[in-house]
């Protein structure tokens, strides 16, 4: 298994470099000046021909390139136009919210979308199967920036039940151990902080959730129902074996691999969906900072983020094989 | 006996009552403000974002500020702004100024600002001091800056001039505005998360702080405006910058907010570059200011939030003549005389706007399309992505399009910058008898004689059209009921003009 993720993870690197490179000429094509968004165009030739050459702008782009990716080898993806700061500092500063709001908009898809998938699977035609499908088909359908909206009005306009957006409430006074706030107020011990994070990681997470909740709710109906047609499970009833146990120890058990790697590739767009929910909910992630990067133009921090969001990419569905090996036995890596 | 413990338990009432009255108590409040402006991060130089510059003046002070009910710039960390002659001007810093940290607040702190600003790559705000050929500390407290031509516009620029510390910036470098971000203003900083919130607390003693301004201050990022509101509703703050006309009854209906306007000094214009046909024809550009029936766009868009312009500045700024109307009325009849005069009628023409950047810009340039055939242009709408735009209409490359331009506190640097020549390739608009005039308005050194001339340069620059004017918006502010807080026509709120009740 080391040497598989080894592997896999070597792999990953002609990925990025392609990856960068296809951003990179994209950036180099995109209308607009660079400097423009680093100097006032009141500014003089003089000083805008200073500006392209402390940034490194005045390189050929092949050189601009190259340069990037020798840095990006060491970590260093360069300075952001915007914030003058480190574009790997800014990233690591954000990137926990990102991951925090996407694992609970994970938890929230699979809490909801498995049981109603099993439940419709386990009744065909009736009115939770009905259910299942309307409410799965709405959460696809349905854009997440007006979910989100719509929620804020609700939860925090109307009812002021939840908070309207934002990660933690003023403060709050938790010290940043790991970055991921719920941890982090668990390890302090403080219950109060904790509450308080949570109600404001609800709504994003709800909302984020919806469009994989209703996939996984649509797929897991389908694969259950065609386990539940295998004749290892005629098997199961004959031998007497009750219909709860037949159904999550066999059926949804053998139809958890297609379950595990829509989950999969589902994260992907999980994540680039977290860009509009992030902006709707003023959730300091990675998301929002890529929204604010592309219109500012700040092309390292572009470059840098997409890198990331690949990588991360790259990360959960080698995570993904690797889990295959511990849900189906049969399943071997070679 | 009972008469005397009578007497003393009053006079030990009156006592406590009357000290109580003259010990008022600070308030420990804390009020959080709803923005719409990212936060670029720690350096106070890196944005020119108005109400963000003026986070970081509240924590370094700035050598000047606009003070709106003098309508005048007074010093604000300095102790005297003055001109000594027409090309130099003198600071003075007040005796024992200190720093946050104690450390005394020096000229050369202002020297290495200013030239901080105008040379280091990090700094967005260069431009506020292009043309100063020379600034050096004269001693401990004295600042003098020699300017190329005459300029009265200095205070205007060293409002946006954050002091920050040479000592600690030779010391420990860029990592001083994170680690040691010692200012001389009423607030200090707390926190910064970037893209999230900047947080502001009170640095006690401050002449500038009334006890019942707020302890703290958290101005939040929350670019949606259902979202600012909605905040405003739950009570998770209690100031909403721009609340836009559709939601302006549902802020007046809370129970525990209300709506506070304000005019803007930002024009709303049409900019026509007469570097593309058919904008080079004077006519074209006068046919524009005719075909658009603002009235209407501000009536049945904006609901009434916002004040019709007859030039690019109103009243209370430099320049405004009220007895000047203007010379465009709506009269599409007139704008179609005028192309046919010219041979223009049918001319093929492309607005850009931006979208989601203004109030409706959007719905107000898609109105004014038909308004524009009438009068015999045949129009094509481009609506580009921000960023494109903006960058596009930097470099010249945009013929015609609706934009706004803001912090016109004092008018001169924006009509510099849109229609001098060489301001900016922004329109590329160029006459020298304008130019004339604007020199001249930025060189006069009296406010009433500047007031005149700055005059004369609008009638001049509303005549030769190179942009019709259209209104500024009325800016709409959700404010609660808790707070007292009147704000002001810049993008600004500051700790010490937002009072808990």
């Amino acid at each position: 298994m080391l040497l598989y993720s080894t592997r896999r993870l070597a792999g990953a690197i002609p990925v990025l470099i392609v990856v960068a490179a296809v951003v990179f000429t994209l950036m180099q094509f995109a209308p607009g000046d660079a400097v423009s968004m680093l100097i006032s165009d009141e500014a003089s030739d003089a000083d805008k021909a200073r500006i392209r050459e402390a940034w490194g702008l005045d390189d050929p782009p092949l050189m601009q390139f190259l340069n990037f990716l020798g840095n990006a080898v060491t970590g260093d993806f360069g300075t952001s136009f915007k914030y003058k700061m480190p574009v790997m500092e800014l990233v690591l500063e954000r990137l926990p919210a990102t991951i925090e709001l996407a694992l609970a908009a994970t938890l929230v898809a699979v809490a909801i979308g498995i049981p109603l998938g099993v439940l419709a699977a386990a009744r065909p035609g009736s009115l939770w199967d009905s259910l299942a499908s309307t409410f799965s088909f709405a959460g696809i359908s349905m854009p997440n920036f007006w979910i989100g909206i719509l929620l804020i009005l609700l939860f925090a306009g109307h009812w002021h039940l939840l908070p309207s957006g934002g990660r933690a409430p003023w403060g709050m006074g938790v010290e940043p151990i790991t970055g991921f706030l719920l941890l982090d107020t668990l390890i302090q011990g403080r219950l109060d902080a904790f509450w308080g994070a949570l109600k404001h990681l609800a709504l994003p997470a709800l909302v984020l959730g919806t469009n994989m909740t209703g996939i996984i709710t649509q797929l897991t109906r389908a694969s259950v129902q065609e386990a539940l047609h295998e004749d290892y499970v005629m098997t199961a009833r004959a031998k007497g074996l009750g219909g709860m146990r037949i159904l999550w120890r066999h059926a949804f058990r053998n139809a958890l691999v297609g379950v595990v790697t829509i989950i999969g590739l589902e994260f992907g767009a999980l994540l680039s969906g977290a860009m509009i929910v992030e902006t709707v909910f003023a959730w300091p992630g990675i998301g929002s900072l890529l929204i604010q990067g592309i219109s500012s133009r700040d092309y390292p921090l572009i470059i840098g983020l997409v890198l990331i969001y690949t990588a991360i990419f790259i990360l959960v569905n080698l995570l993904i094989d690797l889990l295959y090996t511990l849900i189906d036995p049969r399943i071997r890596i070679n | 006996m009972k008469k005397a413990l009578l007497s003393l338990l009053a006079t030990a009432a009156i006592s406590t009552t009357a000290y109580d009255a003259s010990a008022q108590t600070q308030t420990d409040a804390r009020v959080a403000v709803a923005i719409t402006e990212t936060i670029s991060g720690y350096n106070p130089y890196a944005d020119p974002v108005v109400l963000l510059s003026n986070v970081w003046c509240q924590v370094y002070g700035c050598v000047t500020r606009y003070d709106f009910d003098r309508n005048e710039f007074v010093p604000y960390l300095a102790e005297t702004v003055q001109s000594v002659d027409p090309l130099t001007w003198e600071i003075r810093l007040p005796e024992g100024a200190k720093r946050h940290n104690g450390e005394p607040v020096l000229a050369q702190d202002i020297v290495h600002s200013i030239d901080y600003l105008g040379k280091n790559p990090s700094s967005g705000k260069s431009y506020l001091v292009a043309g100063w050929s020379k600034v050096e500390a004269i001693d401990d407290r004295t600042v003098r800056i020699t300017t190329a031509t005459p300029d009265a516009t200095v205070p205007d620029n060293l409002a946006g001039v954050a002091v920050t510390s040479k000592a600690l910036y030779d010391q420990m470098g860029e990592a001083m505005f994170k680690d040691a971000p010692f200012g001389a203003g009423p607030y200090k900083l707390d926190e910064v998360s970037i893209g999230e919130h900047i947080v502001i607390s009170r640095n006690d003693g401050h002449p500038m702080l009334s006890p019942n301004n707020p302890t703290q201050i958290m101005y939040r990022i929350m670019p949606e405006p259902e979202q600012r509101v909605t905040a405003l509703a739950n009570g998770e703050v209690q100031i909403a910058q721009s609340v836009p006309p559709q939601l302006m009854a549902r802020v007046a209906d809370m129970p525990n907010a209300q709506i506070a306007t304000t005019n803007s000094v930002e024009m709303m214009f049409l900019a026509m570059s007469p570097k593309t046909h058919p904008w080079d024809r004077k006519e074209a550009r006068q046919a524009v200011a005719h075909a658009i029936n603002r009235e209407a766009i501000v009536r049945a868009i904006l609901q009434g939030q916002a004040d019709l312009l007859n030039g690019p500045v109103s009243a209370g700024q430099i320049g405004h003549d009220p007895e000047f109307t203007g010379t465009y009325d709506y009269n599409p009849e007139k704008a179609r005389e005028l192309l046919q005069s010219a041979g223009l009628e049918g001319v093929e023409v492309t607005l850009s706007t931006p979208v989601g950047r203004y109030t409706a810009d959007r719905q107000i340039t898609e109105a004014m399309v038909p308004m524009l055939e009438a009068a015999g242009f045949k129009v094509t709408l481009d609506t580009p992505e921000w960023a494109t735009l903006w960058a596009n209409v930097q470099q010249g490359k945009v013929p015609f399009y609706y934009m706004g331009r803001g912090s016109m506190i004092d008018p001169s640097r924006a009509l510099h910058q849109y229609f001098a020549t060489g301001g900016s390739p922004r329109i590329g608009f160029s006459d020298p008898e304008l130019d004339t005039l604007l020199a001249a308005e930025r060189a006069e050194f009296d406010p009433a004689a500047r007031d005149e001339k700055m005059q004369a340069a609008v009638r001049y620059l509303v005549d030769a059209a190179p942009a019709a004017f259209m209104w500024q918006h009325k800016m709409a502010w959700g404010v609660s009921k808790e707070i007292s807080f009147q704000p002001r026509p810049a993008d600004q709120v500051n700790g010490w003009e937002v009072f808990v009740n």
